[in-house]
């Protein structure tokens, strides 16, 4: 029997010690697979209003993908690396030389690898049909899906996964050729030298880092009041949470355990051991880590807010800045498109607009921005051209006010508001204030618009200074059609392809779609950073659970039962888990509280939705670790 | 008596190959002993001791521990008699490293509630009857093997229990801090009167006890008994017994 036969029948043998490394690689083939073939579907392309934004967010969506993947199998690789050590050493031990070690070990992994890229790409074309099914409702789509496998999206994913396996194969080369035979040896026995006491340092950093995350909060809800260095502040944020989560895992965790534990002085229950005592020196080792896991979350989880937020706020912010069904730019266009409507039988009405431009200012406005003051420019309707508001003389409505001036303004109700030009004041009582637009925004310029009763529309007009060149330009023309405003009266209008007007519908459509396609592809990769950081949480705790295996048996020799050894060791699986995860979700709160209002109207809902899937898909790879230690434990005996 | 042992068998492996390491062992120790387990490797010691411990199961047989038949008791009776009766000390100090000195030693304590001051009492006696008072703070990575092994017989005495199994506890060590651990052993054994049970292949270390039970391939083989005679002179009749016996002794 040739050695080459005893290595390869020993590595089938144990093919279950493998199944980690196997699951990891399969997980991304799929991953990867069926991004490529959805970004490839015709299908959907045809069917979007914009075709661009199908490709582009796709291209961002797979780059992205492709790093995630190539970290998380490296990483895989390197645990698995360090577990196979002893047996590595072995062979070494017996005379093998290194090059025909490595030699092995391509030969292995090309066993594993490409094995797993076969099965990955069957699993991920079933997969990628389910996901398309998704994307489809998304983009609110009807449209029934073939079966189409495309050769490239194969090639492709083979490209990338040989170009990684090239990776993996320069990492195990510098991995056997660093390490000496006598390290290897004692590679596990390594770690426990790292169980010491606490030192003075460990209280100043932990101290430290907890003052840095809190700074970083502080700063990034107030970041109004810094508006003029937006970017050095948004930076300095970033460095302040980023550093001060590391120097959280790296100290503060074990210092505030520490503290717990002298208190204790010296009778530590089971669930401190195995909890307490474990977590204070593995989150140490595993700062770095830890760190990253916690950024990533953050990113993936605010980057889903934001993107559920946009997709969530479409018809809001569509209402906002297009105020009828159909708005035209010239009195000539809305009389064509209103004849057209005519011939084919459709109810409509015609909307001529007048408005006045006038500054506002008063007791019932607050600017909060660095330069303050309380003057802003509004758009004044008369409410006899407005069915939807009722205004009595003195009074007047805001409308129009999208999220993202609401974040810089303040209204409040009940207070005057005073109109005024060079020559004119009017002081009015303010007594609503409202989204939606009433005049389309090509006429408002960007302005909050502000219905007011006739007579004093009437009044404001008489004390208006036009500017001559401007005058006819007061008015906006629009078309609201009577019943239900659909898609083929948009077609219809449309018929030559080159509409000047704006459709209310078609707007939605489009938003709605870019929107979609953004949720799904962020959404997407979100997911792929959750199940990688899940999975490499999970194998941190496989490895754990095998390193103290020895601390099981001694405590259940000492007579603890199965039962209290796994009580303990939740405590620390809901406590690995649970403090990543924890700075992950508070993170993400504060930077989409900073900036929310940019991507829509609603924060609330769209965040927690994010969160609470995203928490409930975490727990399960918490569970499993779980489970796993469940069986060291029954079986350390 | 405090420990009964009859017909004990213990045999592993499957039907087709199946490897019988105890062949039926008849065995009583009393109160307060001091008993050593030797014999040739695979001669079944460790198994013995742990099958006398509650740790494995045996095939057939029972062991009495004060009249109790404990190869009947479940999982969860089992690890409350290890909690209340036992104490434990292997080769390998079995000492959990994320732990100090301290926090190891009072370990068996925590189950139990025995107020502060109580505990702090017991800590004191053993830890500065073993001499590793001072070393309290200390992680089991920062103390020698010597230290090291006497944390872990702290531990197995801080709870006073009826009867500690140790399984080759000086193996690792070297012969002075061999004899240093077996002297304070002897010392807590006739102070705080509990039955000690030691797997050892060292004539030296078995001399320190009362009584010694040679194994050979899964049987009783012969028994000695100190009596009143000296340490040295024990120490000789050991050694003659190991060399018809077989094995280690006479090798060397």
């Amino acid at each position: 029997m040739s050695l080459n036969r005893i290595i390869l029948k020993n590595f089938f043998k144990s093919v279950k010690n493998y199944a980690l490394y196997i699951f990891a690689l399969i997980f991304s083939v799929v991953l990867y697979f069926s991004f490529v073939l959805m970004s490839q579907d015709d299908t959907i392309a045809a069917e979007l209003q914009s075709e661009s934004v199908m490709s582009t967010g796709f291209t961002v969506g797979s780059v992205l993908l492709v790093v995630i993947i190539v970290l998380f199998v490296m990483f895989a690789n390197s645990i698995f690396l360090k577990r196979r050590n002893k047996e590595l050493a072995l062979f070494q031990l017996i005379g093998l030389r290194r090059k025909k070690l490595l030699r092995i070990l391509v030969l292995e992994n090309a066993v594993i690898y490409f094995g797993s890229l076969v099965s990955g790409i069957t699993l991920g074309f079933l997969i990628s049909r389910m996901l398309l099914l998704l994307l489809l409702r998304m983009l609110q789509i009807e449209l029934s899906i073939g079966m189409s496998f495309s050769v490239t999206a194969v090639t492709q994913t083979a490209i990338l996964f040989v170009c990684i396996f090239v990776l993996l194969m320069i990492q195990n080369f510098i991995f056997l050729k660093r390490t000496r035979l006598v390290d290897m040896l004692k590679l596990n026995q390594s770690i426990e030298s790292d169980y010491r006491g606490i030192g003075f340092w460990t209280i100043v950093s932990g101290f430290l880092g907890l003052v840095m995350i809190l700074s970083g909060y502080w700063l990034s809800m107030n970041i109004m009041d810094f508006g003029t260095v937006l970017v050095p502040l948004l930076l300095g944020i970033l460095f302040l949470t980023i550093v001060g989560t590391y120097l959280l895992f790296k100290a503060s965790v074990a210092f505030v355990l520490n503290v717990i534990r002298q208190s204790k002085n010296g009778r530590l229950n089971v669930k401190d051991v195995l909890s307490l005592t474990s977590i204070m020196f593995k989150m140490k080792s595993n700062a770095f880590l830890l760190t990253l896991i916690s950024i990533i979350s953050a990113l993936s989880m605010g980057l889903m807010s934001f993107s559920y937020i946009s997709y969530y706020s479409v018809e809001q912010s569509v209402n906002a800045s297009i105020s009828n069904d159909y708005v035209f730019y010239e009195e000539e266009e809305m009389l064509f498109y209103s004849e057209l409507l005519d011939e084919s039988g459709i109810n409509h009405e015609v909307r001529t607009v007048p408005f006045l431009n006038y500054e506002a200012t008063g007791e019932g406005i607050t600017i909060n921005t660095p330069r303050g003051g309380s003057e802003i420019d509004l758009v004044i309707v008369s409410a006899d051209h407005i069915e939807s508001a009722t205004v009595k003389e003195n009074e007047i409505i805001i409308k129009g006010l999208i999220s993202t001036l609401d974040a810089f303004m303040n209204f409040e109700i009940n207070s005057p508001i005073t109109l005024f030009n060079s020559d004119y004041e009017q002081t009015l009582e303010l007594i609503e204030v409202d989204g939606e637009a009433i005049l389309p925004s090509h006429v408002a310029r960007g302005a909050l618009q502000a219905v007011v009763s006739n007579e004093v529309y009437q009044k404001l007009e008489e004390q208006y200074t036009y500017d001559e060149e401007l005058r006819d330009n007061l008015v906006s023309y629009a078309i609201d059609i009577s019943e239900e405003d659909s898609q083929e009266i948009f077609e219809l209008m449309n018929q030559d392809g080159h509409h000047s007007f704006e459709s209310r519908i078609n707007q939605y459509t489009v938003q709605m779609q870019g929107a979609g396609v953004m949720m799904f592809v962020i959404g997407f990769v979100g997911i792929a950073f959750l199940m990688t950081t899940g999975c490499i949480l999970y194998f941190k705790q496989v490895g754990e659970g095998e390193d103290e295996k020895e601390s099981y048996k001694i405590l259940r020799k000492l007579g603890f039962t199965v039962n209290e050894l796994v009580k303990g060791l939740t405590i620390k699986v809901v406590l690995t888990f649970g403090i990543p995860l924890l700075m992950g979700l508070l993170h993400t709160y504060f930077a989409v509280n900073a900036g929310w209002f940019i991507f829509g109207s609603e924060m609330w809902l769209p965040m927690l939705t994010v969160m609470i899937g995203y928490v409930f898909l975490y727990l399960i790879f918490a569970f499993f670790s779980l489970l796993y230690y469940k069986k060291i434990v029954r079986e350390s005996i | 008596m405090i420990i009964q042992a009859k017909g004990i068998k213990k045999s592993y492996g499957n039907r087709l190959n199946r490897t019988e390491v105890l062949k039926g062992i008849d065995l009583t120790i009393e109160e307060g002993e001091f008993v050593s387990i030797m014999g040739p490797s695979g001669s079944g010691k460790t198994t013995l001791l742990n099958v006398l411990s509650s740790i494995d199961q045996v095939t057939s047989g029972h062991v009495f521990v004060e009249e109790q038949d404990i190869t009947t008791l479940k999982e969860k009776k089992l690890a409350d008699f290890r909690k209340e009766d036992l104490g434990f000390m292997f080769q390998e100090y079995n000492l959990l490293h994320t732990l100090t000195v301290k926090e190891n030693i009072l370990l068996p304590l925590s189950i139990r509630d025995i107020d502060k001051k109580e505990a702090e009492k017991q800590f004191e006696l053993v830890s500065k009857e073993l001499a590793i008072y001072d070393l309290k703070g200390k992680y089991p990575s920062e103390i020698s093997g010597g230290q090291k092994q006497r944390t872990s017989a702290a531990r197995a005495f801080i709870h006073q229990p009826k009867i500690i199994f140790a399984d080759e506890p000086t193996g690792a060590l070297d012969s002075k801090a061999a004899s240093s651990l077996l002297h304070k052993l002897k010392q807590l054994n006739s102070k705080i009167r509990s039955t000690i049970v030691m797997v050892t292949h060292d004539a030296t270390a078995a001399s320190y006890s009362n009584r010694v039970i040679f194994l050979k391939d899964g049987l009783i083989y012969s028994s000695l008994r100190k009596g009143e005679r000296s340490q040295e002179e024990f120490y000789m009749e050991i050694m003659n017994n190991q060399s018809v016996i077989g094995g280690v002794g006479v090798e060397s």
